[in-house]
């Protein structure tokens, strides 16, 4: 979203400036001299016969208007969800912040989780106001969660995080048929 | 009354260079204002190129959606079988021709320079101000802005848990601001991210501020993971 934002930002600003001078240049040109051809750079006198000829009704209009929503929608979106989302930490004074990538985040958690012994497989998602653990592994699912779900809680409350991120912790336990048949494929 | 007499606020330091002459060298002007200044050292702003687009989606979806409600009738019902350009529009803007044209002048030349503004904030390369110290006697000291990141840096790397740091000066020349990278080991303890954070606060800061002269140099540091030992072998270049 932050790469759109980039690309697509100086493209519209470009556009927008290149309407205004366009416009400047027309009103100008046809105020200095009128009735002078179909318009200087743009033929504005043809856009202003068809305009005055095709009715509200007619079916391009609504196209026109549905493209127009839909752009719309698509500027809005990029707009406003192209912002940072950056994990604050605790800094120790005011001249200084610390702020980290929710990947880190979710790097720190999944490699502890990672590391407990009945654990096989762990993913991760993490964002600056949740942290969600799908754990794998060999034993009960509810001893797993509370396993996991405890070293997940020990790492989130060692890290200087301004604000607890919420915790979630799923796990499923291996089925020994299932395990054994996804080893012997290897 | 006294409000006369006595001053509201206290008088902030100027943001200009000072030379850590010790006294008020220790202590920020303003903690409120450094955090801000902090902040906004983090990354890049792009908060107008963000309310911009947002503003042209607005603008985009709020005619689009007028256009179907014109069309289905809801401006009345003879409404969508008048031309676009309505004749009694044309007459209007012939009759008051010079204001029409002034004013798609003034609109045009609005849109020309915002465009452009936008533009080129957009696509020049965030400044790297140098650091300015007044040496007194009308002669200045430049630190060049990439010696004073890498004194930050070069600090930063030496914390234990830290593997490297990179640093670049952001922010205008006259209010400069440390962006600063910091990788850490992936097998840190649990509480050495806090550790690397006080150590930088309480050690690497102050050093660096006042080898600088800034002694309110906004620091923003941003923590990142370094890559396993597995990816840590000999480089080829």
């Amino acid at each position: 979203m932050r790469v759109l934002l980039r690309v697509l930002a100086p493209l519209v600003s470009l556009a927008v400036a290149g309407i205004g001078a366009l416009l400047v240049i027309e009103v100008v040109a046809a105020w200095v001299s009128p009735g002078s051809g179909s318009g200087l750079l743009v033929p504005w006198r043809d856009w202003r016969s068809t305009a005055e000829n095709i009715l509200w009704t007619a079916q391009p209009v609504l196209w026109v208007a549905v493209a127009a929503i839909v752009a719309g929608v698509l500027l809005l979106v990029i707009g406003l969800l192209a912002r940072r989302h950056d994990v604050a930490l605790d800094s120790p004074s005011a001249g200084l912040t610390v702020a980290t990538a929710p990947r880190v985040l979710a790097r720190l958690v999944g490699s502890r989780v990672r590391a407990l012994d009945p654990i096989t497989a762990a993913s991760v998602t993490a964002s600056s106001g949740s942290v969600v653990v799908r754990a794998r592994g060999r034993g009960e699912a509810g001893a797993l969660r509370e396993e996991a779900r405890a070293a997940a809680a020990g790492v989130l409350d060692a890290l200087p995080l301004t604000r607890r991120p919420r915790l979630t912790v799923r796990a499923t336990a291996e089925v020994p048929g299932s395990s054994r048949s996804s080893q012997g494929v290897h | 009354m006294t409000a006369d007499t006595t001053p509201t606020t206290p008088v902030p330091l100027t943001g200009g260079p000072q030379p850590s002459d010790g006294g008020s060298a220790s202590a920020p002007a303003d903690p409120r204002r450094a955090a801000r200044a902090a902040r906004r050292a983090q990354y890049r702003s792009a908060g107008g190129a963000r309310w911009g687009l947002t503003l042209l989606g607005v603008v985009l979806l709020a005619g689009g959606v007028l256009t179907v409600l014109l069309v289905n009738g809801v401006f009345g019902q003879n409404r969508p079988h008048r031309p676009l350009l309505d004749p009694m529009i044309s007459e209007f803007l012939v009759a008051h021709g010079t204001v029409a044209r002034v004013s798609a002048i003034v609109a045009g030349t609005l849109l020309l320079v915002l465009g452009l503004l936008w533009a080129v904030r957009g696509l020049r390369p965030e400044p790297r101000p140098d650091l300015v110290l007044d040496a007194g006697s009308g002669s200045e000291i430049r630190i060049d802005s990439a010696a004073a990141a890498d004194a930050l840096a070069e600090g930063a790397s030496a914390l234990p848990g830290v593997t490297r740091a990179r640093a670049r000066m952001v922010g205008r020349a006259s209010a400069p601001a440390v962006r600063a990278t910091v990788w850490v080991e992936e097998d840190l303890a649990d509480t050495g991210v806090a550790e690397i954070c006080r150590r930088l606060d309480s050690e690497v800061l102050p050093e660096v501020r006042d080898s600088l002269g800034y002694p309110d140099l906004p620091v923003a540091v941003r923590l990142e993971l370094d890559s396993g030992p597995r990816d840590r072998g000999p480089r080829v270049s």
